[in-house]
């Protein structure tokens, strides 16, 4: 088991060096002069400019300046935006902001996905289950981009439900409704997973053997169909909360909520390569600490792969 | 408890059938057996002739629907099985009737530990506590013969061979003493020597226990080696009854006939096997009149006008065919 989680860890490091030199140089390619493009219109003394661009090394070569990003990021010495901002202080204002918004998507998505996709595979065909297919088609067939404007708009601007955007009026309020569009556009495949795995895992043999062993209908789901039907949904747990934070970037810019997807968008902008990089390592790690959680999740649910 | 002898499973006239969408289709045509205390009977038949249909259909584990029961019963000691409510049925199926099936990697739930599948049995039919349960599936398990028992109990289905799970299996359909036991191809996907011994521990325990035995199979050596009586199936219908002596003896039905002349035996040694022509008729499409006709040897234009009927051929011994309808019959043929 600590074996398991120390080579994993491992395993990550070299991963981890690809994925952020990758990111740095697409960054780095980017055309355009982040503190020109910063100033706008305004003249910028010359002076100013070559102090600015010492100060963030923009004139050292590529793998310089990304050895001096890593060095910093590693040293949690993360230092300011081309702006000015303080990228620690950012940093502990807009993680919460982003978790909130996360986990109530997820909490959404998982409560809709897992209790309509369960109960839509035990009462198969049933009217609950073909509005289900119905639905879910017409949600996954839906481009997030346009959900999230069109809830924006009906919701929002004409039946001002929920503050249009911004976080003004706090917790649980400003999120709800980029949340419920997470929760509901995720939801489609969840329940449609949970659905088919259910549908297969009752004709399994050993559901027979259950019901040959006398065991009432109540029984045989909970204690055998859905242990085994819900394997393969904790497979999609990881990949799913891992997209999550691509899908930030997206909402959070949207609906603007000042969290981590947000505070990328406007480095990639600025070409502020420190900071999507120091951004990309935060998910990464993210990435790799939930996935080592569902697969050690797995072995606990499911002994054919534990000590693997 | 039981009496030795007594019938403790009776099979009446027991039809199946399953609804397609291209129509109803007859898995089991009027199927009728009995099987006594300490009695072995072997249900003989190729795959589709509708042997664990019939078995399934009355323990109330077939998917119903597609299957449907169309008429017939199956008296538990008087008690139709197939007539009363699930609950009733749930006291006796997997209490006084239980199953073994075939293949035990499919069958076990992989994600329960063998003791907690056995225990389910205790806690689910006499109400113990889950220690108290444990330590009787353990027990289950020494009986069985699985080495270090206690220790084992803990273990997952993935971590025992084919053979050691298939005991598993047996110890799940032995822990509350059943009074039947409805083996449904048990040895099938096991190797030869490990099969003997299977069958072997089913015959032991059954005499400790005198329970009757209904043993599934489509392996006449099985048949041959552990049944007291046979009932030769073939396209849902019963074709021949008879104790498995004389059935082996003398088969009267041609197909049982054919089945017994296509085995191996040291005879044949250098010859080719002989096989039954044809293949085994499509549920969709039985021929008219006797199902076998079409790869019959004897058949004649009569066999096709109706449905042959069981005939007493001899004290104790049933055929379905027209051409014999005694056993003189056949030597006069």
């Amino acid at each position: 088991m600590i074996r398991f989680v120390l080579r994993r860890i491992l395993t990550a490091i070299p991963i981890g060096l690809i994925v952020t030199l990758g990111v740095f140089a697409l960054v780095f390619a980017m055309p355009g002069d982040p503190l020109r493009e910063l100033a706008g219109d305004k003249p910028i003394p010359a002076a100013v400019l070559a102090a600015k661009r010492a100060q963030f090394h923009l004139d050292d070569p590529f793998i310089v300046q990304y050895l001096l990003s890593m060095k910093d990021i590693l040293t949690g010495n993360f230092g300011t935006t081309f702006a000015g901002a303080d990228i620690r202080d950012q940093l502990a204002l807009r993680i919460p902001v982003t978790l909130k918004l996360t986990l109530l998507a997820n909490a959404f998505q998982w409560t809709l996905g897992l209790f309509f996709g369960i109960y839509a595979g035990f009462k198969r065909n049933g009217l609950i289950d073909k509005s289900l297919l119905l639905a879910t088609l017409v949600l996954l067939a839906v481009p997030g981009l346009v959900a999230y404007f069109a809830a924006q708009y009906v919701f929002g601007v004409e039946l001002k439900w929920f503050p249009v955007s911004g976080v003004l009026e706090g917790f649980p309020k400003s999120y709800l409704l980029p949340a419920l569009v997470i929760g509901v556009l995720g939801f489609a495949g969840l329940a449609r997973l949970m659905r088919t795995s259910i549908v297969e895992t009752v004709n399994a043999d050993f559901v027979k053997t259950a019901r040959a062993k006398g065991l009432g209908e109540q029984r045989v789901l909970w204690r055998h169909i859905l242990p085994n039907a819900l394997l393969p949904i904790v497979t999609f747990v990881g990949i799913d909360l891992a997209g999550m934070f691509g899908g930030a970037i997206i909402t959070e810019s949207i609906f603007n909520l000042p969290g981590l997807g947000q505070f990328m968008f406007q480095a990639i902008k600025l070409k502020e390569g420190g900071v999507v990089v120091l951004l990309s390592t935060l998910a990464f790690i993210s990435f790799i600490l939930i996935n080592l959680l569902v697969d050690l999740l797995y072995g606990v649910l499911d002994p054919r792969v534990r000590n693997v | 408890m039981t009496r030795h002898g007594e019938v403790l499973l009776k099979v009446d006239d027991l039809t199946v059938e399953f609804d397609t969408p291209q129509g109803p289709v007859r898995a089991v045509d009027g199927v009728s057996w009995q099987v006594r205390a300490g009695e072995t009977l072997a249900i003989l038949g190729e795959s589709g002739s509708g042997k664990s249909v019939s078995t399934q259909a009355l323990t109330g584990i077939l998917e119903m629907p597609p299957g449907r029961i169309v008429s017939g019963t199956a008296q538990y000691r008087g008690a139709d099985l197939i007539a009363m409510t699930v609950k009733e049925r749930r006291k006796i199926v997997g209490d006084r009737i239980t199953m073994v099936f075939q293949d035990s990697l499919s069958a076990l739930n992989p994600v329960q530990s063998v003791g907690t599948q056995i225990a389910e049995c205790y806690r689910v039919h006499r109400g113990l506590s889950k220690q108290d349960a444990l330590r009787r599936a353990a027990e289950m398990l020494d009986q069985v013969r699985i080495p270090a028992a206690a220790k084992r109990v803990r273990d997952y289905p993935h971590e025992f061979s084919g053979g050691m799970r298939q005991r598993v299996m047996l110890a799940m359909a032995l822990a509350l003493d059943p009074d039947v036991l409805i083996a449904d191809e048990p040895t099938t996907a096991l190797d030869v020597t490990v099969q003997a011994q299977i069958l072997e521990l089913i015959a032991e325990l059954q005499a400790e226990r005198d329970m009757g035995v209904v043993l599934i199979t489509h392996d006449l050596g099985v048949v041959s080696d552990v049944a007291d009586n046979v009932v030769v199936m073939y396209a849902g219908q019963v074709v021949e009854r008879a104790s498995t002596a004389a059935a082996l003896e003398y088969p009267v039905h041609p197909y049982t006939e054919g089945l017994l002349g296509s085995m191996p035996s040291a005879d044949l040694k250098g010859q080719e096997l002989p096989t039954i022509p044809g293949v085994p008729p499509s549920l969709r499409a039985i021929p008219s009149g006797c199902a076998f006709r079409t790869r019959c040897p004897i058949a004649i234009d009569d066999c096709a006008a109706a449905v042959p009927p069981l005939l007493r051929v001899a004290p104790g011994r049933d055929a379905a065919c027209i051409r014999r309808p005694s056993i003189a019959a056949k030597e006069a043929v």
